[in-house]
């Protein structure tokens, strides 16, 4: 059963409808069961608090990584490929019984592993190196949920393939939709690793087998960790797509480009698993610079063509609106009071200016004996999961509420307020987080003065100041994240109906206007921004590197 | 398009000047990149090495004895302390919760340090020079060192490894000659605290004296890092206190049962050989790892915990 969209003419299969709506809830709870835990962690490793008792800062740190980096995440993408490969394409969800199969899987998983972590059966960190062992109905949540979420991504494969037979599909995908297909094969290849690990591990755990080998985990292990966030990338860079398109009319100004842009991390993001394993034994310097290079960078060439496609794809779109004057009247005059495009645009920044030099640097094979296991690389984390792909979907679902739950946003001005609260409350947080680790503090550490240890060591001074600024950015994020899942709530459960086009409170931009002939430069002031990101990049680099050169020899 | 087919002529279309510019631009970054690690094995003086051997937690135990009880030279708050030769191979333990042992090395000297875990995975986390490696049980890690900052080092422990792994941290001393270990209080460095018999787990103790066997227990003692949660002080914060507690009474749980016994002999045996049988009310949350000690071991280690009061 179908439903006309009278705001965009778009066909709604009411089933699809279901399982967006769904997942979509599923993955608030997640992100407020993380955001949650994350407000009592960061008042307990900031000093003069410290909350929580060791037990339970372990205890909340594998129950914030599980559901922050795999269930708010995962749940979100699954909403977003139904969404892609039926409602952009006006196409019938393919099997309404595997919907359901996918989603109790998954909440199934979901519940199974929290209830596990919350027990105390499961104090392992989200990354639980073996021989760390959890209760086995640890690993059987997560291996359900997987297999859940594998499921989901068959559905948008076999939408896809139905669309293609049902004449719903032209010449190519549209490029959102290439962008989710993209993620969907990552999340295949993402999942399957986690299989291939999590399955023996779960065996082990049941005493079925003797041992898993260390270092073979946790090489497997980061093919799920690391890849997954990947999908996170090819998500997220679809989302900005498809913003330029709802807010501004806008497009890529080379679909070609952005295309083999995505077609590249498929063929390269996979192998970053390596990122994770720079400093440790058993695998050489060759195998580590060719793997967390992504095969000479081709992966990171990939994610910087982005990085001019999608803010060029604003840039030239204002230019057609008319916002044409020098450099940047397309920047400043942008639609900065429509929530969904300035969450896009902040996390475009937050992501490549923090998340993207960060990885870069720390991903080198000698950096990254500087940062490993410090906390500059949550730090990291924070400047492209959280203010990258988290940021988008924030941003995203205000054009969700109206257009799938066919609600009014309540309490709008709020709304256009809090994608710039949480830009600037997670880039403090990231910043700071990643300055204590390059000062040396470890991650995953309940007491930075050792209490109980037969030595002590004092940190550079400085580090008191960054915990403080952790704090307030942690603080100041926590709150804005707080706005925008009571505001999501709200609004999905009680907010005014949304009964036509005049109800929209973000705009709908009409295709904007053909572009005139012209040679040379279609965004120079793009061209300027990447520029200057690149010189940023530059400065952090060498930086880096001096650190590095001044520390002990080592081969 | 983003929601609908693109334009035609999309996939003909010319990249524009700006956008190609970047992209050429993108790639040199990429390339030079990829030459900076490859040339930094070649130039730099900061590269992780190639040189893993494969081991196992009892066989590096056992390295890790050996090497202390032939080179230790005194003790640093219940952790032995080995000056090793320049340019030797030194051995490196992680276990829950400290790393054995305290190294005293020159400054601008190489030394092959063989890094491995006796249970789970650690961090190697040298500060305040920052440099951080990961440690697994099974994996020899030979990292070849030369400090260029005297000095005093810690070794942090920066990946999770349990309830305790806050405590766990090393100290590795660097100086330029002997004569500053004064400025380290390390000047009378005393003599270890026995070097009984050859110093194998195996060898046939059945004619020692009590006070060889206590002096021998000690030696375990430090060896296998009870210290790090037996404390011979009275506190016990991870693990019941050593002093005043052989012949004692203590309530402990057995298969969720609690029940009184009186520490002796068989109590030690049984709690070193299967430490989750019988725990002691209070530590729960703090289950003792699997020491692997040996018969001889444990005799003595029952004689130096009947010594301390």
């Amino acid at each position: 059963m179908f439903r006309i969209c009278d705001i965009t003419g778009f066909k709604v299969d009411l089933q699809s409808e279901k399982f967006i709506r769904l997942n979509a809830v599923m993955a608030v709870v997640s992100l407020l069961l993380a955001i949650t835990a994350a407000i009592l962690l960061v008042f307990t490793r900031y000093q003069p608090v410290h909350l929580l008792d060791a037990e339970w800062y372990y205890r909340l740190t594998t129950f914030h990584g599980l559901n922050a980096l795999i269930y708010w995440i995962v749940f979100f993408e699954i909403a977003g490929l139904y969404f892609g490969s039926t409602v952009v394409l006006n196409q019938k969800f393919c099997s309404p019984t595997l919907g359901w199969v996918t989603f109790l899987l998954m909440v199934g998983g979901m519940v199974l592993s929290n209830v596990m972590v919350l027990m105390g059966k499961a104090d392992v960190m989200l990354t639980s190196y073996v021989p760390l062992k959890a209760h086995p109905l640890y690993y059987l949540g997560i291996i359900l949920f997987a297999v859940g979420a594998l499921i989901g991504v068959g559905l948008f494969f076999a939408n896809i393939v139905n669309a293609k037979r049902d004449g719903n599909v032209g010449e190519t995908l549209p490029l959102f939709t290439y962008g989710l297909m993209t993620a969907a094969i990552l999340a295949v290849i993402t999942l399957a690793s986690g299989a291939i690990i999590y399955i023996p591990t779960f065996l082990w755990s049941l005493g079925l087998i003797d041992s898993v080998d260390p270092a073979v985990y946790k090489l497997i292990w980061w093919g799920l960790g690391h890849s997954s966030q990947q999908i996170n990338v090819a998500a997220m860079v679809s989302i900005w797509y498809l913003v330029t398109f709802l807010a501004l009319g806008g497009t890529s100004i080379n679909e070609r480009v952005s295309r083999t842009a995505f077609f590249l991390y498929i063929l390269f993001i996979s192998l970053a698993s390596a990122h994770h394993l720079l400093t440790d034994p058993a695998t050489s310097s060759a195998w580590k610079v060719w793997n967390t290079s992504y095969a000479m960078y081709l992966a990171v060439l990939a994610s910087m063509i982005h990085a001019f496609a999608v803010p060029s794809s604003i840039e030239s779109a204002q230019r057609r609106w008319g916002f044409n004057k020098g450099l940047f009247e397309w920047l400043s005059k942008a639609p900065w009071s429509n929530p969904a495009f300035a969450a896009c645009v902040l996390a475009c920044i937050g992501f490549g200016f923090i998340g993207g030099t960060t990885g870069v640097i720390f991903g080198m094979e000698q950096t990254n004996i500087i940062v490993h296991n410090t906390i500059a690389i949550p730090g990291h984390f924070k400047g492209t999961v959280v203010i990258g792909t988290t940021l988008t979907f924030m941003g995203i679902t205000y054009y969700l509420i109206p257009l799938i739950f066919r609600r009014k946003i309540v309490a709008f001005k709020l709304a256009q307020l809090q994608p710039w609260m949480f830009f600037f409350g997670v880039a403090i947080l990231s910043v700071s987080m990643i300055a204590l680790g390059q000062l040396g503090v470890p991650h995953r550490h309940w007491d930075s003065t050792f209490s109980g240890g037969p030595f002590t060591h004092e940190f550079n001074p400085s580090v008191d100041f960054f915990w403080t600024l952790m704090m307030l950015g942690g603080t100041l994020a926590f709150l804005a994240a707080l706005i925008w899942v009571l505001q999501v709530v709200v609004s999905v459960f009680f907010g005014p109906k949304v009964n036509g086009p005049e109800d929209m409170q973000l705009p709908l931009s009409p295709m904007a206007p053909a572009a005139k002939e012209h040679k040379g430069y279609e965004a120079p002031g793009t061209l300027i921004l990447t520029l200057l990101f690149l010189a940023t990049f530059a400065v952090l680099f060498f930086v880096n590197w001096k650190w590095l050169a001044a520390t002990w020899w080592v081969k | 398009m983003t929601l609908i087919a693109p334009t035609e002529g999309w996939f003909k279309k010319k990249v524009s000047k700006d956008e190609r510019m970047w992209i050429i631009i993108s790639f040199v970054v990429c390339i030079f990149l990829f030459a900076w690690m490859v040339l930094w094995h070649v130039f730099g003086r900061q590269n992780p090495s190639n040189t893993t051997y494969k081991t196992n937690p009892i066989e590096f135990a056992q390295l890790h004895d050996e090497y202390v009880k032939r080179n230790m030279v005194g003790m640093d708050n219940g952790i032995p302390i080995v000056k090793p030769e320049t340019g030797s191979d030194v051995i490196l333990m992680a276990q829950m919760w400290r790393w054995s042992p305290v190294l005293i090395l020159k400054k601008d000297e190489w030394y092959n340090i063989h890094i491995s875990s006796k249970d789970l995975v650690h961090g190697f986390s040298l500060q305040p020079s920052n440099m951080n490696f990961q440690v697994y049980p099974d994996y020899d890690y030979v990292l070849k060192f030369k400090p260029t900052v005297a000095g005093e080092a810690k070794v942090l422990c920066n990946e999770f490894c349990g309830i305790g792994h806050h405590t766990m941290i090393g100290k590795i001393l660097v100086i330029e000659n002997d004569a500053d270990l004064a400025k380290y209080g390390y000047n009378n460095l005393s003599a270890p605290p026995a070097r009984t018999g050859k110093g194998t787990a195996e060898e046939d103790i059945s004619g020692w004296s009590e006070e060889q066997l206590i002096k021998g227990g000690e030696m375990v003692y430090n060896l296998k890092g009870c210290m790090a949660c037996h404390k011979t002080d009275g506190t016990s914060e991870i693990g019941p206190a050593f002093n005043s507690i052989y012949g004692s009474k203590v309530k402990v749980k057995e298969d969720g049962n609690a029940k009184e016994i009186v520490i002796d002999d068989d109590y030690i045996t049984t709690s070193i050989r299967e430490p989750q049988k019988q725990i002691v009310v209070g530590f729960e949350k703090t289950p003792m790892a699997q020491m692997n000690l040996t018969d001889n071991e444990i005799k003595q280690v029952i004689s130096y915990i009947k010594s301390i009061k």
